[in-house]
């Protein structure tokens, strides 16, 4: 390609399509959300199955290949419920609330480069603004409005400690989410989505050991720390497995729409997905590089013009989909108290000394021309052997004895839990029956 | 030139009639079989407990918790101009948003030492 | 991307604010990190430190007159006056703060300030040993807030001034050891009052914003120079912001949060309240006035004076019938108030600035030492139920101790402004700036409300001398050594200054420089 710089749009390329461009892209990114929703609930219950040595769903359509679509057919025409004590308006529009924002996330994930529509050439993408990640995490946060008004008006009891749960563990995430992207603004030097994926279209060229070579474009291999961080905290976002509290089946029936049926149930879980989708896009279009060809595909100059990039793009995010199935496949439900106390203690005060250290080394990197290659070299690995020795050499804190095994401590007026080895008396007319039958029987432990 | 927040309120009012008419079309596409039971709160087989008008009290952490995320979400605001702006403030930008963040910090250590992170 | 450059910030002009506010952060550390036994030492150390390495910062830089941190602080003659007044009359408060020997526990403030009042557990904590030694920090927040108040030379930094001064001030008001339920009462009250004045500054705020396109003061008074400021919301603007700042300085009619906060609040707090958020505000006041709004007087300077008048006069009056020491003071707090207004329309044109804006900072210095002096000897009355501040307890206070009498004799001549103490040549400063203005009607306004004041301070006077002592009447604690600074300091002051204010005043001339 001779222009390969004018396939990527800049801030100046939106705003300037006609009318009936605008309804293809809105309508084209309704559908494609639509549709990938569809997928991943396939995609998920299969991976999930063939993670636990099973097929996964196989028998509406091709393959099983229908099998949520048939889902989301059976919920419309399921009863819709009305709770006696509901607060009617809030019950009706909180389903609403949670599925619009999760829709217009989208709007400025970057899909692909400039292209023709018809003749037409725009980029692939709804729009872009100089603030274009701040209206993803604006539509993130209002999702959570949906979540507690549905807990709040359904005026039961499960309902509102699930949503209380989620939003409390939502805005934690989002704490760690907002600091893990600020890295991420520091090296692009912009917000808009389709600059940052600009920016990571070449890496600085490193020279390390005496060679040179390109350094890698993708933010997720600059900044790692950014990037593991990101993916928690969207994990926590998103209220899925291992931090799926708010829906803990064994705590609390549903979570928040537990009192919901029918399409309300089923606009919560096409926002739940959406939302896994727009992560993942996100994290595609801050960390692995938007909808630029990989690597070794990249190596064809073809790769990242035309419609091509939209293949790339989807990729990315169906990668992204596969690890939040992959994490619910493999690991148990955190509680809740060492999921707060991660999100707060741990990830927060990680990512923002991570920001600082980028912010130094990169304002050293300029001010006294430091190679910031250079600098990640001879002081950052020194620092992380370091880090890592103290780490491991670290003496084990030795088990408190005052502590005893098994019985949990209760202060006066904490909640009642009841010890471990608790011994349950056994009911009065067992005893009694047993008395006749055989004499004693000493407490209802076994063995 | 087109104003280009226009896109975003064409995919809302999309959205929102999609969504607005599945809450709507809802109670006339399943059926209606009126059962009191269905109609009461859910709590699995035993007798429902009104809730308190308004909701209940709920536990302190959880406002402890919102105020946190302001204060903390007030310190991401101030991080985001500076992490776009930091290649034109340099040095400067970088002393003053370590003073910022530090001062952060030291609200952080003491909510952390005063057990108002933990949940118990 | 615009390119943006750095502005420029002189460390050294804002070293007072900034080694209060530092102390106030290390006061958290402490907080955070230091074990119980240890915290009261290390926080009074702390807090004293601040106030008084501020002062001497103060001292230090003196003689300035710039403006830094781009246009957004100013520090000039008057900034640095108002603080390191503030800085001392804070130092004497938190020594105040930091009185042990008084209450039977140990400390005016509680041991845990979110238990339920009464509960048991609140209960078994009166007597406790320990107390919230977070006093301290958010007392420096507060003082540092009041600092860059005075000093800020932007609407915006003003508004985060205002706020960093209040909301500390909300938090101790509802944190005293006795009488809980008051106190608690007084600080929700304040709250909600203070944050109805907050909004109503940043709507002000606001209104200026749109209407000007700039939030510096300087700006600000050129676009209105320039427009002839008759636009409507630029004096609806201008009167929001205004209510604000009264409400701040507790001028009446905006006054009616300051009796019940004076009154419930821990009387080292209401010391802190009555000296240091007053000349703060007033500060605040002459700032925007002058600096901001100084080509558009006929918008403002009728306010002010009908303002004043109304400040003088409910002070005055309402303050006669009142049976509390602490409500008392707080009603006298609201007539200096309305003399301090006298003051300020006595500013005058640029030409004529020095001499009323000398005596008006002069005034606020000599009204902050006395009231703090007044408040230290209300906290040494006392009963079994804290302080006694009820007017019938102190019948007869001379018989049972001269010397807290005689000195609270001096503090209330000392407010009435009588000859000889540095309420008379405060007074006297401001009254003849306002004359030499022009502005003789409320001058004698001013006097007959004086006049008026006069009756209950001596009030006070006669029943401490002339009446017999109550039966079960109040004891009189012995000070320990903070308090007995506090009353040494001020009385000396008290006199000092009205005897021999020569040096003093001319601080103040040299002083009352308002750049921006």
């Amino acid at each position: 390609m001779s222009n390969l710089a004018a396939e990527s749009p800049t801030l100046a390329d939106f705003g300037t399509d006609v009318w009936w461009i605008i309804v293809i892209k809105v309508v084209g990114i309704f559908a494609l959300l639509v549709a990938l929703t569809l997928f991943a609930i396939l995609f998920e219950r299969k991976v999930v199955g063939r993670m636990q040595q099973r097929i996964g769903p196989n028998r509406v359509g091709p393959r099983g290949g229908l099998q949520s679509l048939a889902d989301g057919l059976k919920l419309a025409f399921k009863e819709d419920i009305m709770p006696a004590l509901a607060d009617k308006p809030i019950y009706f529009l909180a389903p609403v609330i949670a599925a619009v924002p999760a829709f217009l996330a989208f709007s400025v994930i970057p899909i692909g480069p400039i292209v023709s529509i018809f003749g037409e050439r725009t980029p692939l993408q709804l729009t872009d603004l100089p603030v274009g990640v701040l209206i993803v995490l604006a539509c993130s946060a209002m999702g959570v409005y949906g979540i507690v008004l549905a807990g709040w008006a359904s005026g039961s009891t499960y309902p509102l400690l699930g949503s209380l749960r989620s939003a409390a563990q939502m805005i934690s995430y989002e704490i760690a989410m907002g600091l893990s992207i600020v890295a991420v603004f520091l090296y692009a030097g912009t917000m808009s989505t389709s600059g940052i994926v600009e920016a990571q279209e070449s890496g600085s060229e490193v020279s390390a050991f005496g060679l040179n070579f390109d350094g890698p474009g993708w933010y997720a291999v600059v900044l790692p720390v950014s990037f593991i961080i990101y993916c928690i905290a969207v994990v926590g976002e998103t209220n899925r497995a291992p931090f799926d509290l708010p829906e803990a089946e064994s705590e609390l029936v549903g979570g928040f729409h537990t009192e919901y049926s029918s399409l309300k149930f089923a606009l919560f879980y096409l926002a739940e997905y959406i939302n896994m989708v727009t992560v993942s896009a996100l994290a595609a279009t801050l960390f692995l590089g938007g909808w630029r060809a990989p690597w070794p595909i990249s190596i064809w100059d073809g790769a990242n013009s035309g419609w091509w990039p939209v293949l790339w793009f989807i990729g990315k995010v169906i990668l992204g989909l596969f690890v939040f199935t992959w994490l619910r496949a493999t690991l148990p439900r955190m509680r809740y108290d060492q999921f707060m106390r991660f999100g707060w203690k741990v990830l927060v005060p990680v990512a923002l000394l991570w920001i600082l250290v980028v912010a130094t080394m990169r304002v050293l990197s300029r001010e006294y021309d430091f190679n910031a290659g250079d600098i990640a070299l001879y002081v950052g690995i020194p620092v992380l052997v370091l880090v890592m020795a103290v780490v491991w050499l670290w003496p084990d804190k030795a088990p408190d004895p005052t502590v005893k095994e098994g019985v949990p401590p209760t202060t006066r007026g904490a909640f009642p839990t009841p010890p471990l080895d608790l011994v349950v008396p056994p009911s009065p007319p067992l005893i009694k029956r047993d008395a006749v039958a055989a004499g004693k029987r000493g407490g209802g432990k076994r063995a | 030139m087109l104003n280009p927040y226009i896109p975003i309120v064409g995919l809302f009012a999309l959205a929102a009639a999609f969504a607005l008419f599945s809450v709507a079309a809802a109670p006339y596409i399943g059926p209606r079989r009126y059962n009191k039971a269905k109609v009461d709160a859910y709590e699995c087989g035993i007798e429902p407990v009104d809730q308190p008008l308004g909701g209940a009290r709920f536990p302190v952490k959880y406002y402890l918790t919102a105020m946190l995320f302001i204060i903390f979400d007030i310190e991401i605001i101030f991080l985001y101009p500076w992490a776009v702006a930091n290649d034109s403030l340099g040095l400067f930008g970088l002393i003053e948003m370590v003073l910022f963040i530090g001062t952060v910090f030291i609200a952080y250590a003491y909510v952390w030492r005063r057990g108002g992170l933990e949940w118990d | 991307m615009p390119d943006l450059s750095a502005p420029s910030i002189s460390y050294l002009g804002l070293a007072p604010v900034l080694i209060v506010l530092g102390a106030a952060c290390i006061g958290v550390l402490v907080e955070a990190f230091v074990p119980r036994h240890l915290r009261w030492n290390a926080q009074v150390s702390l807090a004293l430190l601040g106030t008084v390495g501020a002062l001497a910062a103060v001292i230090l830089v003196a003689g300035r007159n710039e403006l830094t941190a781009a246009r957004a602080v100013a520090v000039d003659g008057a900034a640095l006056f108002i603080e390191g007044t503030i800085a001392a009359l804070g130092a004497l408060s938190i020594l105040m703060f930091a009185e042990r020997a008084l209450d039977p526990a140990k400390s005016a403030f509680v041991a845990s300030a979110a238990l339920p009042v009464g509960s048991s557990a609140d209960r078994k904590l009166a007597t406790a040993p320990y107390s919230q030694t977070e006093v301290f920090p958010l007392a420096s927040f507060a003082i540092g807030g009041m600092m860059l108040f005075a000093a800020s030379n932007n609407l915006l930094v003003m508004f985060v001034a205002l706020e960093v001064l209040s909301l500390p001030l909300y938090l101790i008001c509802g944190m005293a050891r006795r009488r809980r339920l008051l106190s608690q009462e007084s600080a929700v009250k304040y709250f909600l009052l203070g944050s109805f004045a907050s909004a109503f500054f940043l709507y002000g705020l606001a209104l200026i914003y749109g209407y000007s396109g700039t939030v510096d003061l300087g700006e600000i008074r050129e676009v209105a120079a320039r427009s002839g400021a008759s636009d409507a919301l630029f004096v609806t603007g201008l009167a929001l912001l205004i209510v604000g700042l009264l409400f701040k300085a507790g001028i009446a009619p905006f006054h009616a949060w300051t009796p019940d906060v004076y009154q419930g609040a821990p009387t080292a707090v209401t010391a802190l309240m009555a000296s240091c958020t007053k000349v703060a505000a007033f500060g605040a006041i002459l700032r925007l006035l002058y600096v901001g709004f100084g080509t558009s007087e006929w918008t403002w300077r009728p306010l002010i004076y009908t303002i004043a008048i109304v400040s003088m006069v409910v002070g005055a009056i309402l303050g006669i019938t009142q049976t509390d020491v602490k409500r008392m003071l707080a009603y006298s707090s609201i007539a200096h108030a309305g003399f301090l207004l006298v003051g300020v329309i006595a500013l005058g044109d640029a030409a004529t600035a020095g001499r009323g804006l000398s005596s008006t900072l002069f005034y606020l210095l000599t009204y902050g030492l006395t009231t703090v002096g007044g408040f230290a000897v209300v906290t040494l009355v006392r009963d079994g139920d804290g302080e006694a501040t009820h007017l019938s307890k102190w019948a007869g206070l001379a018989s049972r101790s001269p010397l807290t009498a005689a000195v609270m004799t001096l503090f209330l001549l000392g407010l009435a402004g009588l000859p000889l103490t540095s309420g008379f040549t405060g007074k006297f400063a401001v009254f003849r700036a306002a004359i030499d203005d022009g502005a003789w009607p409320l001058v004698v306004v001013a006097l007959l409300a004086s006049a008026i004041a006069a009756f209950f301070y001596l009030r006070l006077v006669v029943l401490m001398y002339f009446s017999a002592p109550a039966e079960d009447g109040p004891t009189v604690g012995v000070p320990g050594l903070p308090t007995t600074i506090v009353l040494a300091v001020t009385a000396a002051a008290t006199v000092i200054l009205g005897l021999a204010p020569g040096a003093v005043l001319d601080l103040a001339e040299q002083a009352a420089v308002l750049v921006g």
